[in-house]
Order: C-alpha cells, then structure tokens, then sequence
C-alpha cells in the first residue's frame, strides 16, 4: 500500500540484526518488518542465534586469567618489576564493579600515571567516560520523565510479588483506565512474537517537570520475556513538542551495580521512555519495534 | 599515544574467551592468547588512539586484530590448512552435505560453532559476540566490508544448518499462552 512495501533485502536484515543501520533506518526496518513475515522470521532467528552466541561461556568471563597471561603484557625489560603485585585483577565482575563506581567518580582520572593501580582507574574511568559520553553526549538535558522513568524501572523491575498494580489478565481494562488517567488513548503492543509478554502496568505520579508540561498522572507498563528479563515502557503526556519527528535518544544511570538504560521518544502529545538493564542495541531493537507496533495499532484505530 | 600495557588488563577475560570460542582447546587458546599479548608489548608503541571515550575499543581492535592474524599463520603452518580452506568460503563442508550424517550432526551451539570452517567462526565472534562494526570487522580480518557481510551471511546460514540439520521437523516453538 505505500512505496516502502519492496522487499526487504538480506544485506538490509543483517545489518539490522547486528545493530549496523542508523535509527533511523532501524526504525523504518521494523516497520517495514511487520508486513515481511518472511523476512521477520529470518530476523528473528537471526537474533536468536546472536543471542546464544552472546551467551556462549559467560561464565570464562568470571575466571581469573592465568597470571602468565598478564604477565605476557610486560616486555622483558620491566616484567620483574611490574609483575610482582599481581592480584587476581582481571576479572569481568570487578571491571565491572570499577565501571560502576567510575560513573560516580567521574572521568577525573585522567592520563599523568603508569603504575599499575593508575592503569586500572584509567581504564575504568575511561570506560565511564564512554558510558556517560554515551549517555549524555546526544542530548545533555534529559527530561525529568525519563529520570523518573528509570528510577521508577529501577524500583519495579526486581519486585518479585508486586511488579505491576494491574496484571496483563486484565490487559483491556488496564489500558482504558491508565488512557482515562493520563487523558490520552494508550496502547500496548503485544511482543510475543519477539519473546515478550505484557506482565501488567500501574499508575504513577509525576514529579515537576517543565520540558511535558502539567499532567500528574503517569503510566508505566512492563514486559517480560522466559528467561525472566524484563522491561518498561514508561508514558507521561503533555509532550512540549508534539510536531516534532520522532527521535531516539539515549541515557543511562547506574544504582547499586546494575545499569539501567534508557531510550525516550516523543511521539505526538505523549512522552515515552523504554527502560531495561541490557546493552544499548538490543534497547534499540526493542523501542524500533514498541514504536513502530504502537503506530501500527494507532493507524488502525483511527481508520474507519 | 601510545599503549599503555595495563590498559589491556581489563580487556583479558573478554579476549580470553574469544581466543577459546575461536581455537575451541583452552590449551591452544591460551597460547594463542599469550603470543598475542606478547606481540603487543614489543609492538606497543605501534598503538596510537586518542585518549577518550573510544580508545579502549580501539585496543580491543588493535589486540584483536593481532590475534587473528596469529591464528591465521597457525592455520597456513598447520597440516589441516589443506582442509580448512583459509579464505575461500565455498569449499564444501562434505559432513555437512552428507544426508545421512545430519541427523548424527545435529549439534549444540558450542560443537556447532567449533566445526564451522575458521572463517566462518571468525566473522560470527567478530559481530555477534564482540559486536564489532562491519567496518572494525574488515579491518581486523585485513578483508574489505563486502567479503565480511559474505562470510556473516554464510557463517549464519551453516551455523543454522548444522544445529538444525535435516532432523525431522520440530513442533512448533512455544505453545504458550
């Protein structure tokens, strides 16, 4: 029905499961994906395969590395002086750990040492850097709502009993009641052909924030896929710039170890963050897909 | 400027695991993995990336890319290099091609992954595990950015093969409700 609608070519899916295409054109894949069952299921296995290659051996990440490993680093020369303090360093969870607490310190660490104690700050720091360069490099200003989005995901996501006020059993009267709230139509597009389900939603306030507006009421919806991952979709109304085209950005903030990012869109008069706790593509892959569904079931109920 | 061999420290574990989902022996991999570190001592001062947010990838890059050109020199000196056919994809894999043994050849992901050619195991830990660029990936094979979007699309197509293989048609997935 419209130009787009040509199939979708295998070098186009590739890159679009490896996270090579610019948003933009990710978005428009997605999109486009919804029409291609064909090409989705490729993708989809795709994807599948990805993510059980990631999973391949997380757990050599945590060994320690042979100390003649890091020894292998020091030419010669220097190896007896270096090599002697040499704890158990290298392991993913303490890079980890570091990374963490690099957020908080800042990217001060700067560049003057060549110790060893130095190299590790250095390093961390500059993975922090990167992060918050990530984070924040895009859009430093980032609307109070999606603040309030990711601490509301960081506060509800591991909540075993009581993920949600509303459970996705009673899915239409969740909606109807969070759009009566909020005075906007809401929808919840249904993932499960991408191993998502809707485990509910609930009702939030909103904190003082001038970049959406006066609407007080919130909502927040969470999805959750069988290996117990989950994400939420958070919504706030009263968008500052309803014309504007739609784009992507991205921030993130660490809490206790665990990183929550976040991609927030504006899409009409409503004000989206897409929170969760894994790598920046797959977070892209997810918020193409819940933006390019909601507008699929927004066109359809708006057509006569 | 130049490296700073600590820098790599937190690097290892990640590289680790790469060289042993690459040589498939931990021994090997190892190996593998310490001539690599080794090379870039000597060759440190060859490292050169701004300080700033992309120079730990740019390592990461830099120590890749001399890992595999030392597994690839294991390849030409090793006798299996007249099977294990270095750069030419379409060298058939007779296993896999025999109907009879497909059924036997149904693997899990990590034996799978282990009997693809190297080229193919190379570009998959390339992009999907260490969620290299098209562009880093070519520049760490020293091939241009169509022939790694071949090998990827090969490398997917016989990882799926071989874990699928010709066995009788699977119920669909998840009946879920």
């Amino acid at each position: 029905m419209t130009h787009d609608d040509h199939e979708l070519d295998d070098a186009t899916l590739h890159a679009y499961v490896d996270g090579q295409l610019e948003p933009s054109h990710a978005a428009e894949v997605a999109d486009r994906l919804l029409r291609q069952p064909r090409a989705a299921q490729r993708v989809l296995a795709w994807r599948e395969q990805r993510e059980a290659l990631q999973a391949l051996h997380r757990d050599w990440l945590d060994e320690p590395v042979p100390s003649r490993l890091s020894a292998a680093l020091h030419p010669p020369a220097t190896a007896a002086v270096v090599a002697s303090p040499s704890p158990p360093w290298p392991r993913a969870w303490a890079a980890a750990l570091l990374l963490a607490l690099g957020l908080g310190a800042g990217a001060a660490g700067g560049w003057g040492g060549h110790g060893w104690w130095q190299g590790k700050q250095q390093a961390a720091a500059q993975a922090a850097a990167q992060a918050a360069a990530r984070a924040a490099g895009r859009d430093p200003t980032v609307p109070e709502y999606v603040r309030d989005a990711a601490i509301a995901h960081a506060v509800y996501q591991p909540e075993k009993r009581h993920p949600v006020e509303v459970g996705a059993d009673q899915a239409d009267h969740l909606v109807q009641w969070l759009s009566k709230r909020l005075g906007a139509q809401l929808y919840t597009p249904v993932l499960r052909d991408y191993g998502w389900k809707l485990v509910g939603g609930r009702l939030l306030p909103a904190s003082d924030d001038p970049s959406v507006g006066g609407a007080l009421a919130r909502a927040q919806f969470m999805y959750e896929n069988d290996a117990g991952e989950r994400f939420t979709l958070y919504v706030s109304t009263g968008a500052a710039s309803p014309e504007a085209p739609v784009a992507f950005r991205l921030t993130q903030r660490t809490e206790g170890g665990s990183t929550t990012r976040s991609l927030y869109w504006i899409d009409g008069k409503l004000a989206y963050a897409l929170s969760g706790n894994f790598d920046e593509r797959r977070l892209r892959v997810l918020a193409d897909l819940v933006h390019a569904r909601m507008g699929m079931i927004a066109r359809a109920a708006s057509s006569p | 400027m130049p490296l700073v061999l600590d820098e790599a420290l937190p690097l290892l574990p990640r590289l680790r695991r790469h060289a042993r989902l690459l040589c498939g022996d931990a021994a090997r991999a190892d190996d593998l993995l310490q001539d690599t570190l080794e090379r870039a001592a000597r060759k440190g001062a060859l490292f050169h990336a701004e300080p700033g947010p992309t120079r730990l990838d740019a390592l990461r890059n830099w120590l890749l890319t001399l890992m595999h050109r030392l597994y690839l020199n294991q390849r030409r000196d090793a006798r299996e290099a007249l099977h294990d056919s270095l750069d030419d994809e379409d060298t058939p894999q007779p296993l896999v091609h025999e109907p009879q043994q497909q059924v036997a050849l149904r693997l899990d992901l990590e034996r799978a992954l282990a009997a693809l050619p190297a080229a193919s195991r190379e570009i998959l830990l390339l992009v999907c595990v260490e969620e290299l660029s098209y562009q880093a990936a070519a520049q760490v094979l020293d091939v241009p950015v169509g022939t790694v979007m071949s090998r990827l699309s090969r490398a997917r197509e016989r990882l799926r093969q071989s874990m699928d293989g010709v066995a009788p048609a699977r119920p669909p997935l998840r009946v879920v409700k």
